[in-house]
């Protein structure tokens, strides 16, 4: 219920914040419009509002987004990037997952105590081990090989903990059960256990994905090779080279934005979910 | 269930978390404190030796790592308000307004989809010389700007970027805050003829206030950790503006090979980050907002 | 050997010094319905997830089939069981939910189909076979809780509070139903409850518990007419049975407000050596306020003034202020009384239970 006076409010509310978001994300419709255009006509554009605007449909429209997908080794970025996280996601569900199912469901020497350190882990930020990571992974002759980039990242105290926050919550006689039905403990948690925690188990997959996704120093360190290179890292090699005009780098920045917007759009409440339950843990 | 069945069971699900935190998270950290103390050379280790303090002596020392720690102050200085205050006005005016909502929502949390490297790069662009950035000012009457080119400039610029980038990730844990609040004590304070400040000032103020202190403190974090942008877009130039402590230990450690120094600083580093969390945990143990915020967001 | 024997079964938990059972001890013959009952946290429960082997026996002995249990794992105990909360799949559909032990079981898929469609046909479940359990009232989840303990064919079924989450309408009926699929089955059945209706209406026999100790074991009509304590003689039965705190002074029993009522010598004699203090009681329906009762027994005739009435339309109960408590007596629904009346009532003498003052066990007469 509003009063006339807060109707008006309103109205003139709403328009100046249209105006102050267009504001905000002239640089992302600046990257769009230019990104099907010739860096001259972005040059040309760039002291009047045509710089806002993307050109006419020509045959030359999609010049930047075919030379990117087909002079570079852009695909092949992504396609690794994608199969790392799917790596990632898998191991990382199983490991941090039984670890956080024992955590919560079974007795085991220490258990209390083990919960205590995993919270302690927590907050030790990664930069400070990524010199040691870097330096065990060399050793081992892991560099440049997809193992050495993965190994370090299986583990996460963030999930684990997570998942053992929702999976004490479970009720017991559902496991008892499933018991007198004749399941094992393996198979009850790969059946049962994350069936029923589809919530959890989709929030760290997503969380997983966009780490990796958006993941900058550690692939930096391990990868050189140009075929194993992830997609933040290749989109780097891509735009520092001095044949990639303004208006193809402006298409690798689209282009290696649309899968997470794909995944924002899809998981939208998992992800609202994690953004308080990962705060201090960000990146 | 017999016990000591348990006890294997309990043992063999734990068990391959546990081998990798030693191996990845443990152990990294003892070595990490333990390098610390030593002139650790990685393409020489043989001529390793104790060195005692030496190295934190040094990095106190050290021109590069005391700018870096004093471009970091600075940038949380200019970051946290901007961000911090930012994302609460958004989430004030979006709880406000009736029309356009879920657009106001999606429009200012576009830039967090965009990875740190994306916006880097886009913005390198935008703050070029001859950027579109210049271009909108010559249209407003102000001169050109250097940005990222010059010294004074390049910090801020980094800063301003960042801001925009991680604004909209803050807003949406400060609307969940917001829709938390219980709308009785609006009606209730509406009865006792609270004008709209007074009612922001005594109902909207208190209940933010865990809130506030949790992503004031995250954003701090984060800034500490910053790495990214500089890597990207000046290389920690010009003349070292834009170093920044992981920066330094980056180049450091793994550019430089000199571990024993690289440790030194991540153990300076970790401390500070550290101390940042802990009081965090502390000053927002109730977890008042957050749970306030999860329960929200569940519900949505 | 009976078809399941409890020796001396005692709980401990870590940490505690009080046992949660002690000394259980109950042989239970084939296809007996056995209920436990007793107030919440009495170890019938424990008792019960010891036989299933979810609670650790701490001491005695447990055998199913002339099988020593203690060590053996749930699963290869032969049971199945019905839990409080029922415990389903949340993310497996009725049918599967009901199958899924024998398709553990490696029982051949035609065999699953078929037990599945038996058990869903007979707890008429059939339009619900592809409903996940969030999408089925409480009713139906209870059914499909039995469904799948009825498939798997075991010789002892185990019911832990299975009705207690139903509304009453449904509790009566899902009784009944339980009843009979216990008949056509003919699988051995441990129930426990903390109703004591359940229990009655149910159970060829049962077994009574307080604190973790056995309190009494005996069919239904046993435990009711011949309870062995106060406690028991409390538990069983509603309205609760009356309680006095009487003295014997001859051929006379003194209630504290200072009304008497005469036993016969014989009586007399045997209460002698009872120490004078007695506890005495008396269930509702056996005070009596008909003409014709009142002649029997009119020179014990008692005066009371009705204080409340509880309608209840097939039978009332009456409450009024005697021996220094507030007694209530239960009356068909032709004896009608307002509340303020002032009535004459008897107690059936041969109908009365004496307990000890101390150990509260009950003095057989």
């Amino acid at each position: 219920m509003f009063t006339k006076k807060q109707k008006r409010i309103n109205v003139v509310l709403v328009a100046v914040m249209l105006v102050m978001s267009l504001f905000f994300l002239f640089p992302v419709i600046w990257m769009l419009a230019n990104s099907f255009k010739t860096d001259a006509a972005i040059t040309g554009d760039m002291n009047s509002l045509a710089a806002f605007i993307p050109p006419e449909l020509s045959g030359s429209f999609l010049d930047n987004y075919i030379s990117v997908l087909t002079d570079t080794n852009f695909i092949r970025y992504m396609a690794n990037t994608l199969f790392y996280a799917a790596v990632l996601i898998v191991l990382g569900i199983i490991v941090n997952g039984l670890a956080g199912y024992a955590l919560a469901k079974i007795n085991f020497p220490f258990k209390e105590r083990w919960l205590l350190i995993i919270m302690l882990l927590m907050i030790v930020p990664m930069e400070t081990i990524i010199t040691i990571h870097f330096l065990f992974i060399a050793k081992l002759g892991l560099l440049n090989n997809i193992i050495g980039y993965v190994l370090p990242m299986i583990v996460n105290p963030f999930n684990i903990f997570l998942f053992r926050q929702v999976f004490v919550s479970l009720p017991d006689d559902v496991y008892e059960a499933a018991q007198l039905d004749f399941c094992s403990p393996v198979k009850y948690f790969f059946t049962m256990v994350l069936p029923m925690s589809k919530s959890v188990v989709a929030t760290v997959s997503v969380f997983t994905f966009l780490n990796v996704w958006n993941d900058y120093l550690w692939p930096s360190l391990v990868f050189t090779s140009s075929d194993l290179l992830t997609a933040q890292i290749g989109l780097n090699a891509i735009t520092s080279n001095e044949n990639t005009t303004m208006g193809q780098t402006l298409a690798v920045i689209t282009l290696v934005t649309i899968p997470v917007i794909i995944i924002y759009a899809l998981f939208s409440k998992q992800i609202v979910e994690g953004v308080v339950s990962t705060g201090s843990k960000e990146g | 269930m017999k016990k000591k069945t348990e006890s294997i069971l309990g043992m063999a699900f734990f068990g391959p978390a546990l081998v990798l935190l030693t191996l990845f998270l443990f152990v990294p950290m003892v070595l990490t404190l333990i390098f610390s103390f030593t002139d650790f050379f990685a393409l020489n280790p043989g001529l390793t030796h104790f060195v005692g303090l030496d190295n934190y002596f040094q990095v106190f020392k050290d021109e590069d790592f005391r700018q870096a720690f004093g471009n970091t102050v600075k940038f949380v200085l200019i970051i946290v308000p901007l961000q911090g205050l930012g994302a609460l006005g958004l989430a004030l005016l979006i709880n406000r307004v009736t029309r356009c909502k879920t657009y106001f929502k999606v429009a200012f949390f576009i830039p967090v989809v965009m990875s740190l490297a994306v916006v880097s790069t886009l913005w390198v662009q935008i703050y070029s010389p001859e950027g579109i950035l210049n271009s909108l000012l010559a249209g407003l009457g102000i001169d050109a700007k250097p940005f990222i080119h010059s010294s004074a400039q390049a910090l801020p610029s980094i800063a301003i970027m960042s801001a925009w980038q991680g604004v909209g990730y803050q807003m949406i844990i400060f609307l969940g805050g917001l829709q938390a609040i219980n709308p009785a004590l609006y009606e209730a304070a509406e009865m006792d003829h609270a004008s709209g400040w007074q009612k922001f000032r005594d109902i909207t103020l208190p209940e933010l206030k865990p809130l506030c202190v949790f992503v004031f403190i995250t954003i701090t974090i984060g800034a500490f950790r910053m790495l990214v942008q500089p890597m990207v877009m000046t290389g920690g130039g010009p003349s070292h503006s834009t170093y920044t402590m992981v920066y330094d230990i980056y180049e450091t450690g793994t550019v430089n090979w000199e571990i024993g120094l690289a440790s030194t600083m991540a153990i300076v580093f970790a401390f500070f980050v550290m101390i940042l969390t802990v009081i965090q945990t502390i000053l927002t143990r109730d977890k008042e907002g957050k749970k306030h915020v999860y329960k929200k967001a569940k519900k949505n | 050997m009976s078809f399941i024997e409890l020796k001396n079964v005692c709980k401990q938990y870590a940490n505690t010094n009080k046992k949660a059972v002690t000394d259980f001890n109950l042989e239970i013959e084939e296809k007996e319905f056995i209920a436990f009952v007793g107030p919440s946290g009495c170890g019938k429960s424990t008792t019960l997830r010891m036989i299933a082997g979810f609670e650790e026996i701490t001491s005695g002995e447990l055998y199913i089939d002339g099988k020593k249990m203690n060590e053996i794992a749930p699963r290869d105990r032969g049971i199945s069981m019905v839990f409080q909360n029922y415990a389903l799949y949340p993310h497996m559909t009725v049918e599967k939910n009901i199958g899924y032990g024998l398709k553990n079981m490696k029982v051949p898929a035609k065999e699953i189909k078929e037990k599945v469609d038996w058990a869903i046909e007979i707890l008429g479940l059939s339009e619900y076979r592809y409903r996940k359990p969030k999408n089925l009232s409480g009713g139906q989840r209870q059914r499909v809780a039995l469904g799948r303990a009825i498939v798997k064919n075991q010789k002892v079924f185990l019911m832990d509070e299975p009705l207690s989450n139903l509304d009453a309408k449904l509790r009566v009926s899902m009784r009944n139903e339980i009843s009979k699929l216990h008949r056509s089955l003919g699988s051995t059945t441990i129930y426990v409850t903390h109703d004591q209706v359940e229990a009655m209406t149910m159970a060829d026999r049962i077994v009574i518990m307080k604190d973790g100790i056995v309190q009494q074991i005996g069919r239904p009509m046993e435990v009711y007419e011949h309870p062995v304590n106060k406690f028991v003689a409390g538990f069983i039965g509603s309205p609760q049975m009356n309680f006095f705190d009487v003295t014997v002074d001859g051929n006379k029993i003194m209630f504290a407000d200072g009304n008497s009522i005469g036993v016969t010598d014989e009586m007399a004699e045997k209460l002698k050596k009872y120490n004078r203090r007695l506890i005495f009681g008396i269930r509702g329906e056996d005070i009596k306020f008909d003409p014709q009762n009142l002649d029997i027994y009119k020179e014990n005739r008692q005066q009371a003034v009705i204080d409340n009435t509880e309608i209840m339309g097939n039978e009332n109960n009456l409450y009024f202020e005697f021996g220094g408590v507030t007694a209530v007596a239960r009356v068909s629904k032709y004896e009608v009384c307002k509340i303020g009346d002032k009535v004459d009532f008897v107690i059936v003498p041969h109908k009365i239970h004496f307990f000890d003052i101390d150990t509260e066990e009950a003095v057989i007469l």
